[in-house]
């Protein structure tokens, strides 16, 4: 399994989490930010539980954050 | 006789404290950013959609204007974020927005909101001043222009009669002052490229700051050149030449630094009113010239240059990493109250002693920026020279402090090491 957490609020809207990990991110029109689709908002910080094949497109999101706001963590 | 124009004096305000600086300090109006889409998307004293009108009224108060920038990459997922930041700036009665994109350029002016053309759009000539004054008031010219050139564009306006949507005249503004980049007016890739963050997102992580070396990959010698940090231009000065930027034609002079502290802005701005107001009562003079220059060396700085405005073909590069700030603040506690009829303010003492004789610094969202000297004080209500760390401490300062300010003493560089 893995955890993937964003703390959205810091997020710039630069668009290479989707790039790198369609499956996860998309960017909402709303406010021009990235969104973890159906993660959990624990106080500001987003966070989904999912198979470890999701692992490495998300490892490649999680570098590329220019803000690093995304964590990718095995469990 | 000669015609005073009236120049505006545009100052940056990263927060609520350098924007109290700027207002005190003589500026016509600030500019500063919301959330991500302007070119400071990283700082994390950006205001927010909420502090709008807050922003508008006290500026209303002083007489000043105010801009919101606006101006990254837009891409489709933040048409519409604009849409929403410029509804706001209609509802908050902020005076302009500052565009470079034509999404927002266009939406702006179907809502009625003034737009200004930011520097990333590169105006160099004439024609393009007329393209972009169907939609703007007030342009910024690229930063690469020469004196000539921009009086060149400043004399067009007047003879092609070039008027913006407001139906007056099209202001030309250029920067006076502050940090530069090697980049063209700030496109630049360099950050985006080695860290995926764009500085057309305004998430610059300034790499070009740095120390490189040139290694050759046949023999593996590395080479320093000059011992230069060769992407690193010297900060902006045109104190020196005022009266010759002035003389071109301009009506608004931006200064740079949306990222610095209140005292950079109060300092810089004090220093630009003083010499807009002495070009206009003729007593700009070199001896003025000296005094502001090394008030303007106290502040952040990594040594000033005049930028590509006297002619020059290639940038000074800067021989340090960070600031060449001859004074720098050391943080020495917080405020408590302020007896408003004997104008004494209390602070509490929670890093660095205090001593008599000290020069000091006061910053808060409110209070803006305060610079005195500790002539005498009271520690626990005694008399004292030195107050140590976890006193509290009474002085005269003539304006009003509040527990949200900082205490800080301002020392010579040579005596802090970072």
């Amino acid at each position: 399994m893995v955890v993937i957490t964003q703390q959205r609020e810091k997020c710039i809207g630069c668009n290479y989490c989707v790039e790198l990990a369609f499956d996860q991110w998309r960017m909402s029109k709303k406010d021009g930010k990235a969104t973890l689709i159906g993660a959990e908002n624990k106080k500001g910080f987003y966070t989904l539980r999912l198979d470890y094949e999701v692992f490495d497109s998300n490892k490649r999101a999680a570098d590329a954050c220019p803000v690093k706001i995304i964590k990718v963590k095995v469990i | 006789m000669r015609k005073i124009k009236n120049i505006e004096l545009m100052a940056p305000a990263g927060g609520f404290d350098a924007m109290q600086a700027a207002l005190d300090s003589g500026a016509d109006s600030v500019y500063f950013g919301v959330d991500q889409l302007n070119m400071r998307a990283r700082a994390t004293m950006n205001f927010t959609l909420g502090d709008l009108e807050e922003i508008a009224e006290k500026c209303k108060e002083r007489g000043a204007k105010s801009y919101l920038t606006l101006n990254a990459i837009i891409y489709n997922h933040d048409l519409s974020l604009i849409k929403t930041v410029v509804n706001r700036v209609k509802e908050a009665g902020i005076t302009a927005i500052i565009a470079s994109d034509q999404a927002v350029i266009g939406y702006a002016k179907s809502k009625g909101v003034d737009v200004h053309i930011s520097t990333q759009l590169n105006v160099t000539n004439i024609e393009t001043v007329k393209f972009y004054a169907l939609f703007a008031n007030v342009m910024v010219l690229s930063r690469e222009l020469s004196l000539r050139q921009v009086k060149e564009i400043c004399d067009d306006v007047v003879k092609e009669d070039v008027r913006g949507p407001n139906g007056e005249l099209v202001k030309i503004e250029v920067f006076g002052h502050g940090a530069l980049c090697m980049a063209v007016s700030g496109k630049c890739y360099l950050s985006l490229h080695t860290n995926n963050s764009s500085a057309n997102r305004g998430a610059c992580v300034q790499n070009c700051r740095r120390k490189y070396k040139v290694i050759d990959l046949e023999d593996g010698h590395e080479l320093e050149i000059d011992n230069e940090y060769i992407m690193s231009p010297k900060d902006l000065c045109t104190i020196d030449f005022l009266d010759q930027i002035i003389d071109t034609g301009i009506s608004v002079l931006k200064i740079e630094g949306r990222g610095r502290a209140p005292e950079y802005v109060a300092t810089t701005i004090k220093c630009y009113r003083e010499a807009i107001d002495a070009f206009n009562d003729e007593t700009y003079s070199k001896e003025k010239v000296k005094d502001w220059m090394s008030r303007l060396e106290t502040v952040y700085n990594r040594g000033f240059w005049g930028g590509y405005f006297l002619g020059q073909e290639l940038g000074e590069w800067t021989d340090s990493s960070g600031s060449k700030a001859t004074v720098k603040k050391v943080f020495l506690g917080k405020g408590m109250h302020y007896y408003s009829k004997a104008k004494i303010g209390q602070f509490k003492i929670e890093a660095q002693q205090l001593k008599v004789g000290d020069n000091i610094l006061i910053t808060g969202p409110t209070t803006g920026v305060i610079e005195t000297t500790i002539s005498s004080m009271r520690v626990d209500d005694v008399a004292a020279e030195i107050a140590p760390r976890g006193s509290e401490v009474t002085f005269q300062v003539d304006k009003m402090i509040r527990a949200s300010d900082k205490l800080y003493k301002v020392v010579p560089a040579e005596e802090v090491t970072d």
